[in-house]
């Protein structure tokens, strides 16, 4: 019993992370209408941010939190203007390519750059862990999900009080209608595209001390976050936190209760993909 | 579109014909790998252009080629070459099945991003299950039991003949209405009496066919099979690239795109060993961005 109630609460804590970037992905995708597959690079671009700024200066990942915010922003809308906007309205097909070529660009650079090696950052209070009764909490984990869940907490005010978000949310439900009330779409786009990419790079600060910097660590994060956006369903922010949750329990399920879990860990999402496919495509049937 | 110009597929196919009898000295043995390259991957490139003519991204052929490549390497001590190149075929056709059968009534990016988990699921799984050899890695028995070294070489030359007839079947034929009708609007399509999603299920199995085969081909040159080289990623990215770098839904295109991408992969190989998949990256990007049509885009503009 208490062996359950410590695996569900590790997936408890992980799940904020994923719904971290899993909210930025549906974010490009319900409000810019782009299937990004490069969401998971913004993610690494943090981690690597996180790593180099630790080692070469000592800072502490606290600190490059913001850094790497403002950092993925400023790649996001990079992006955004030099690759997503001239395609906007191209065939979906095209769209997807972009990304896609995008995020294989950006990996191997970084491969090139940095090599295949996992790289850690480890500040003094990695390994700290809390006791709570007969469970243990790692202080990075608790940490990164209690902040995760301010972040997202936040992203929720901020699109239901302001403007901008008001905004945002109008151009995500009809791509005419904002136009004739005086919203500049392009701009919204702009700015949904760069709050994404910094969701992600904020949350690859955090894995850069969870898990590990490397060329590949964006990559599966992305495949994770398609999973969660699946059972959300597609665009639709509210269910995210849910979903993000159902699979990082999951996930903490097999690793704690299949033996030989560990390395099956990485198949996990594409379950949960494939069921949420398979009940959305029987419901349509 | 009867008795089109077959000309420059003439023109492309000879001198894969001619290399093996060619006098090229020490040359020889390298120019044939290379060449056996080529081949293997153009018909990989013409077997995702057959998905990707039905609107379908197809991110999963590195899968479809790693299922082809097993399947055929673990079967081919027991039942022969030629058979175990068919049921390695026809494994790589189930997962096409499977992964068609949930996601093609689907919105077409459910399918492209179930594509993409689907071959990193079969690389953790080929890692983990205990007949597929995990991380060690597969030893393949040569073709025809290598008494005839040259039979990968034709096998791949085979591969593309088939991929490149397919290719020009569904070209030619109602078909190629069939998916162009399908990749433009799904709705309209089915509105005149196309079977959409069978046309899709369809399509990938063909191509699904044609990767696994290209993948037992594989397997039997290099003589080893490991996941991570199997279900590489980069080979679902090889066989999307070639195509829209040389000419989107032709048969041509993948065939020019081919021999140039993949020539200069060889040659870019022999200085970087990782992250040559940037030079696909960029030329994806760039492709897309600027040159929508590919090449052979180019020349038919400049010839009409």
């Amino acid at each position: 019993m208490e062996l359950l109630l410590q695996t569900i609460l590790n997936g408890l804590l992980m799940s904020g992370v994923y719904a971290l970037v899993a909210t930025g992905l549906a974010l490009s995708l319900g409000v810019v209408g782009i299937v990004n597959f490069a969401h998971g690079e913004f993610l690494m671009v943090g981690a690597f941010l996180s790593y180099l700024l630790f080692a070469f200066r000592g800072t502490d990942p606290l600190l490059s939190l913001g850094l790497a915010f403002l950092a993925a922003f400023g790649v996001g809308a990079l992006t955004y203007q030099g690759l997503i906007r001239p395609a906007l309205k191209a065939p979906e097909l095209n769209q997807m390519l972009l990304t896609f070529g995008l995020s294989i660009l950006l990996q191997n650079l970084a491969l090139l750059l940095f090599g295949a090696d996992t790289r850690v950052v480890a500040p003094p209070y990695q390994a700290t862990t809390l006791s709570l009764g007969p469970f243990f909490l790692g202080a990075v984990p608790l940490g990164a999900f209690l902040l995760s869940l301010a972040i997202l907490l936040g992203l929720q005010v901020f699109l239901t009080r302001s403007r901008l978000g008001l905004a945002m949310r109008a151009v995500s439900q009809n791509r005419l209608a904002p136009g004739l009330l005086g919203i500049e779409a392009e701009r919204v786009y702009l700015l949904a595209f760069g709050l994404a990419a910094a969701l992600a790079g904020v949350a690859g600060v955090m894995l850069s001390v969870m898990l590990y910097a490397s060329p590949t660590v964006g990559f599966i994060f992305t495949l994770k976050s398609f999973a969660i956006v699946a059972l959300a369903g597609l665009g639709n922010l509210k269910g995210v936190v849910p979903a993000a949750f159902v699979l990082a329990l999951a996930e903490a399920l097999v690793s704690t209760y299949l033996p030989g879990g560990g390395g099956l860990v990485e198949a996990v999402f594409f379950l949960v993909l494939f069921l949420a496919l398979v009940v959305r495509a029987w419901r349509l049937a | 579109m009867r008795g089109a110009n077959h000309l420059p597929l003439i023109l492309l196919f000879l001198p894969f014909a001619l290399l093996p009898s060619l006098p090229l000295g020490g040359w020889g043995a390298f120019l044939l790998d290379v060449g056996f390259f080529v081949l293997l991957f153009t018909a990989l490139a013409l077997s995702w252009d057959l998905v990707a003519r039905t609107g379908q991204l197809s991110l999963a052929h590195g899968a479809f080629f790693g299922l082809g490549a097993y399947g055929a390497g673990l079967l081919a001590p027991q039942v022969g070459t030629l058979p175990a190149l068919l049921l390695g075929a026809a494994v790589a056709g189930a997962g096409a099945l499977i992964l068609g059968s949930v996601t093609l009534r689907l919105h077409g990016l459910y399918f492209a991003i179930a594509s993409l988990a689907f071959s990193e699921v079969l690389r953790t799984l080929a890692l983990k299950l205990p007949f597929t050899g995990g991380p060690i890695g597969l030893p393949v028995p040569p073709p025809f039991g290598g008494t005839w070294p040259l039979a990968a070489y034709y096998l791949s030359f085979s591969v593309l003949l088939l991929a490149t007839a397919l290719s020009l079947w569904a070209e030619k034929s109602p078909f190629r209405l069939a998916q162009a009708a399908t990749r433009q609007s799904e709705a309209v399509a089915r509105v005149l009496g196309v079977r959409v999603i069978r046309v899709k299920l369809w399509s990938l199995l063909l191509g699904s066919w044609v990767a696994g085969l290209a993948g037992g081909v594989y397997g039997m040159k290099t003589l080893f099979l490991s996941p991570y080289d199997a279900f590489s990623l980069g080979r679902a990215v090889e066989a999307l690239v070639i195509p829209i770098f040389g000419g989107l839904y032709t048969t041509l295109g993948p065939l020019v795109g081919g021999v140039v991408l993949v020539s200069l992969e060889q040659a870019l190989r022999l200085w970087i060993k990782e992250g040559y998949l940037v030079v696909y990256g960029a030329i994806l990007i760039l492709v897309i961005l600027f040159l929508p049509r590919g090449l052979v885009g180019i020349l038919g503009r400049r010839r009409g």
